[in-house]
């Protein structure tokens, strides 16, 4: 790579015609697509099937959907048919579903106020066409004598008694359902697609359709576990099989969840799209007229075949290749680590501008995003779709309940994002955007780090006394959930490895891995296979990284080093007062203190002038120790935990001292970059006069 | 009798505008002092923030080992802790200050309203301030093309000051309406409104560039007709800031090719130096000279902008005096200080 800056400088611009020309070649091909003229590459030659590799999940919990778009409505008509088994060990009368759409019906949700709280109240605005909602028109149990419930439905309020939201709904059953016994039921509702609220919604004529029908929640031995949509949780449900069809006009592409088995072109202008998918637990589609549809695969010696699906803006379609190398890289490097995909597909979305739907997973689906203008030196869109391709992993394949332990997905998908990332996509660098955000500008002095870019110390920093990792997601403050949820995860878990070795850590993630493919484990789960693997009791560790809000902090307080002096009184009989001083001996004292509240085994090390070296290991526990030598040599430098096997040490500067500080030649630099900028700055403005 | 005088041909036009580049260029190059000067005042102003800066920075880095890489390199862990301890003005201390970043930092702000810091925007008023104290001498002594000495340009100064208050609050509510009104309008509704339902990002980006050329468009003839009002007064002498703004109206409009066009040339020798500087800007590295070197680099850039800001005022007053009547049309004047650069010139005509 030529770094010479008028070379970079050059490749800037070149990039800006490269983009330019490639968007109006995209834009020419939406065009041709727009004719019919798909500008398409061929599906493998076996179809994907929506079949799973290796065994089956308990498949409890299965639906056949019959949905159909009203575009320009915005409404969804849709009924479906769950067969659900009651694999708890407890009997039960009713039946719970989520009605995530209502979450956008009004102000009044718990979805909404809860939005209010920690991010202001910007969307308490919206327009009358951004709401949406979901109405439950019929609800029928089916049997040899199908009994109406449709009256027999009511909203509940399971988490904070809010009487108006209507998130969950009650169906009673005219009978107990005994575990182990199979009921099905028949729902028939009608929806208004809002204008995206939580990825989920329609700009234009693109429509991303997640959380969209009654899904039904979870039942435990402790009773239903149907959460009302919150601000900063996610999803929980069963496993099943998914046979879902979609009708939308003609002409429009679909992606879903799942494997496209036909496609029915119907007399009212629509087509039908049928999609199977076997061993998931939720379903999400999209459409849309412009949408380009490419095709490409994941082969590995080790690992079972994938088919990857990508559906593109057209304005995006010369970053294709880079959404395919960062989900092949995830499919590697996680299948590697943790353990096979099991399905043999996976469809990635590339979303519309200003959808709000990117970033978000959905088994065998996810999005992606990406901008317009993405220099090829910034991980723009590699991140967040290996971060979503990683959650057909952890969260897909491993389904952890998100409402209340969002962090045991999230964070462990985050962790090995950055993990990938530094395996496959460096050097990254950061970048800054500039005229509207349109215009990025590469920081090539700021190398991107898995450390603290990808485990958001800063986040973690801001916000780490914020909340208990352990409270329920759900229970988070809603500004700062993302924070503890991700941030925090990433960070423990990066100091796990740091601290166990890789291989440990690795044995133990893959082995709750296989340990809970298609299950719904719990924190204690999770220690429970680490410490396992590493064959120590790391509930110290636990206790306090989820347990507790700690933040750790240690710092080098106090570094002398100092030739021995004698002076004072000395002897025993008749103690003289006499000064000796030794120029050849040295007494080197470092002082290191624990600042924060959690504790952690550090190690310290001294730096001698002669080379020499000491490394020496601190329990943390107290609040501070003493370390002394006495040595022929001036001791240079000291570090407490040198190695940075801490990165929950929210102030790392503090872990050094030096006899010879550059901390004034650093101030120089730096407040003469910081000059020029000013002067700039002061320039521009001079326009004015 | 402008039906008497047939405009001049485009060719002579553009003669004219080229003409009053290199004259103002001469000018400006005649007159170190100025850039000197202009600098200085950037510098001085300048200085008093960067000490706060630099005492932040000594104090947080201290005798830390994360000194040693900042020193070398980016220390990125050190920089980002920092910022999580900063507040007030050591906040502007960001990655959007690195090398080229920090020019695209502040245009960027510019064209998009956005005011930085308080103590920025302190810093920045008083900076105006100063521009608005030394404007009426720089024009001066651009305008008669010879040394004035130090009295005689800050007498000059003196005497266009509280003139120039005067003009700054006329354009002070020119530019409030482009950039408080017009630019909001632009783009906090249009673009809004625009873009809201729209789900193709170039499509935006277009539609936001297309908005940044009518906000050009319209701050264009604002700055122009501020720049050649304050030529008109210093060089005519004029007393009112309303007839000078008048006059400048029409000046602009008996020629609008050419003071567009010398505007224009202006602007584009500020692209090219903004280029240029893409092309070399760097941050301060690793320690002893090469931090001195990339200060320099940054200074350099510094300088040259300066300096073409004194060449617009000049090559402007330069057009602007070539288009004076002919001195023989006029009556004499003694041209004794402080009569205007046009008595002056009006008098060298004549000899």
């Amino acid at each position: 790579m030529d770094s010479r800056p008028s070379s970079r400088v050059l490749r800037y611009f070149v990039s800006l015609a490269t983009v330019c020309l490639s968007g109006w070649l995209a834009g020419q091909v939406a065009k041709t697509d727009a004719v019919g003229l798909a500008l398409t590459v061929a599906q493998p030659a076996s179809p994907p099937t929506g079949e799973v590799i290796g065994a089956p999940s308990p498949r409890n919990a299965n639906y056949s959907i019959d949905v159909r778009l009203d575009p320009d409505r915005r409404t969804l008509t849709g009924r479906e048919t769950v067969t659900w088994r009651n694999i708890s060990n407890i009997t039960t009368q009713e039946l719970q579903f989520h009605l995530y759409y209502n979450a956008w019906k009004n102000t009044q949700s718990t979805w909404m106020r809860e939005r209010l709280l920690g991010r202001g109240n910007r969307l308490h605005g919206s327009p009358e066409d951004a709401w949406g909602w979901i109405e439950i028109t019929a609800v029928r149990l089916l049997s040899e004598d199908p009994v109406d419930l449709t009256q027999d439905v009511r909203h509940i309020s399971p988490d904070d008694g809010n009487l108006d939201d209507q998130t969950v709904l009650a169906v009673d059953l005219p009978n107990q359902v005994e575990p182990g016994e199979t009921i099905t039921l028949e729902i028939e509702w009608t929806s208004r697609i809002p204008r995206t609220f939580a990825r989920t919604g329609a700009i234009a004529d693109y429509f991303f359709i997640a959380q969209w029908f009654p899904k039904l929640g979870v039942l435990e031995d402790t009773g239903w576990n149907c959460h009302q949509f919150h601000a900063s949780t996610e999803f929980f449900s069963d496993y099943g099989v998914y046979d879902v069809r979609i009708t939308v006009p003609q002409g429009w592409v679909v992606g879903a969840t799942g494997a496209e088995q036909t496609r029915h072109e119907n007399a009212d202008g629509t087509t039908t799209h049928s999609y199977h998918q076997e061993d998931v637990h939720d379903f999400a589609w999209v459409t849309s007229p412009h949408l380009i549809d490419l095709w490409d695969e994941f082969t590995h010696p080790d690992l079972p075949d994938v088919a990857i699906r990508l559906l593109i803006q057209p304005e995006h379609v010369a970053q294709a290749s880079r959404y395919f190398e960062a989900t092949r890289a995830t499919l590697q490097h996680f299948g590697e680590w943790f353990g096979a995909y099991p399905y043999s597909h996976v469809t990635v979305v590339d979303p519309a501008w200003q959808s709000g739907s990117g970033g978000m997973e959905y088994p065998t689906f996810f999005t992606g995003g990406t901008r317009w203008w993405a220099p090829d030196d910034v991980a723009t869109p590699e991140a967040v779709t290996i971060h979503e391709a990683g959650h057909q992993f952890w969260y897909g394949v491993v389904g952890n309940n998100e409402f209340e332990h969002a962090w045991l997905d999230e964070g462990l998908t985050t962790f090995a994002t950055a993990r990938v990332l530094e395996e496959s996509f460096e050097p990254q660098f950061r970048t800054v955007r500039f005229f509207g955000g349109f215009v990025p500008w590469v920081l090539r002095d700021l190398p991107w780090s898995r450390t603290i870019d990808g485990d958001r110390v800063t986040g973690y920093r801001r916000d780490a006394r914020q909340d208990t990792q352990s409270t329920p997601t759900f229970q988070y403050w809603p500004g700062t959930a993302g924070s503890i949820t991700y941030d925090k995860t990433a960070l423990w878990l990066h100091t796990l490895e740091r601290h166990l070795g890789w291989s440990t850590l690795q044995r133990g993630m893959s082995t709750f891995y296989e340990e809970w493919r298609f299950a719904h484990p719990k924190p204690a789960d999770f220690f429970r296979a680490i410490s396992d693997a590493s064959e120590q009791d790391l509930s110290w560790f636990f206790d306090q990284a989820h347990g507790e809000a700690s933040t750790f902090d240690y710092g080098i307080d106090d570094f002398t080093s100092r030739p021995i002096n004698h002076r004072g009184f000395f002897g025993e009989d008749q103690p003289s007062f006499s000064e000796t001083s030794d120029a050849e001996l040295f007494e080197t004292t470092v002082v290191v203190r624990r600042y924060g509240d959690g504790t952690f085994p550090v190690e310290v090390l001294t730096e001698f002038q002669d080379g020499s070296k000491v490394r020496e290991t601190w329990e943390g526990t107290d609040r501070w120790k003493a370390f002394t030598y006495v040595r022929n040599a001036r001791a240079t430098r000291a570090f407490v935990d040198p190695d940075r096997v801490l990165l929950l040490d929210t102030q790392a500067t503090n872990n050094s001292r030096t006899i010879t500080p550059m901390g004034e030649t650093a101030a120089k630099k730096w407040s003469l970059t910081w000059l020029v900028w000013l002067q700039d700055l002061l320039l521009t403005y001079g326009f004015f006069i | 009798m402008a039906s008497l005088a047939p405009r001049p041909s485009l060719d002579i036009r553009v003669l004219h505008l080229t003409n009053a580049l290199l004259d103002g260029i001469r000018r400006v190059a005649k007159a170190p002092t100025l850039v000197v000067g202009v600098y200085m005042v950037t510098l001085l102003t300048t200085i008093p923030l960067g000490i706060v800066i630099y005492n932040a920075i000594a104090i947080d880095l201290g005798n830390s080992v994360a000194a040693d890489t900042a020193v070398t390199s980016v220390n990125w862990e050190w920089w980002e802790e920092f910022q999580s301890r900063s507040s007030g003005i050591t906040r502007t201390f960001n990655p959007r200050i690195l090398g080229f970043a920090a020019v695209l930092t502040n245009l960027s702000n510019f064209v998009d309203s956005r005011l930085p810091a308080t103590e920025i925007v302190l810093a920045a008023g008083v900076y105006l301030g100063a521009w608005i104290f030394l404007v009426g001498g720089i024009i001066d002594r651009l305008a008669r093309q010879r040394r004035t000495a130090s009295a005689g340009f800050f007498a000059v100064c003196g005497i266009f000051f509280f003139r120039f208050i005067r003009l700054g609050l006329l354009a002070g509510i020119a530019y409030w309406i482009v950039f408080g009104l017009v630019h909001h309008w632009l783009f906090d509704v249009l673009y809004i409104a625009a873009t809201e339902n729209l789900a193709v990002e170039r499509s935006a980006l277009l539609i936001q560039m297309a908005l940044y050329v009518v906000f050009g468009l319209l701050l264009l003839p604002v700055n122009l007709v501020f720049d050649y009002a304050k030529i008109r007064a210093v060089v005519e002498d004029r007393h009112s800031m309303v007839g000078a703004v008048l006059a400048a109206v029409r000046f602009v409009r008996r020629h609008p090719t050419s003071t567009f066009g010398l505007y224009l040339l202006n602007s584009g020798l500020f692209l090219a130096i903004v280029v240029l500087y893409a092309l070399v800007a760097t941050i301060p590295g690793t320690v002893g000279s090469s931090i001195s070197l990339g200060f320099a680099v940054g200074q350099a850039y510094l300088v040259a902008r300066l300096i073409l800001k004194l060449v617009f005022l000049s090559s402007q007053t330069a057009f602007f005096q070539s288009q004076l009547a002919h001195a023989d049309y006029v009556a004499i004047a003694t041209p004794v200080w402080p009569d205007s650069p046009a008595a002056e010139g009006i008098g060298l005509a004549q000899k």
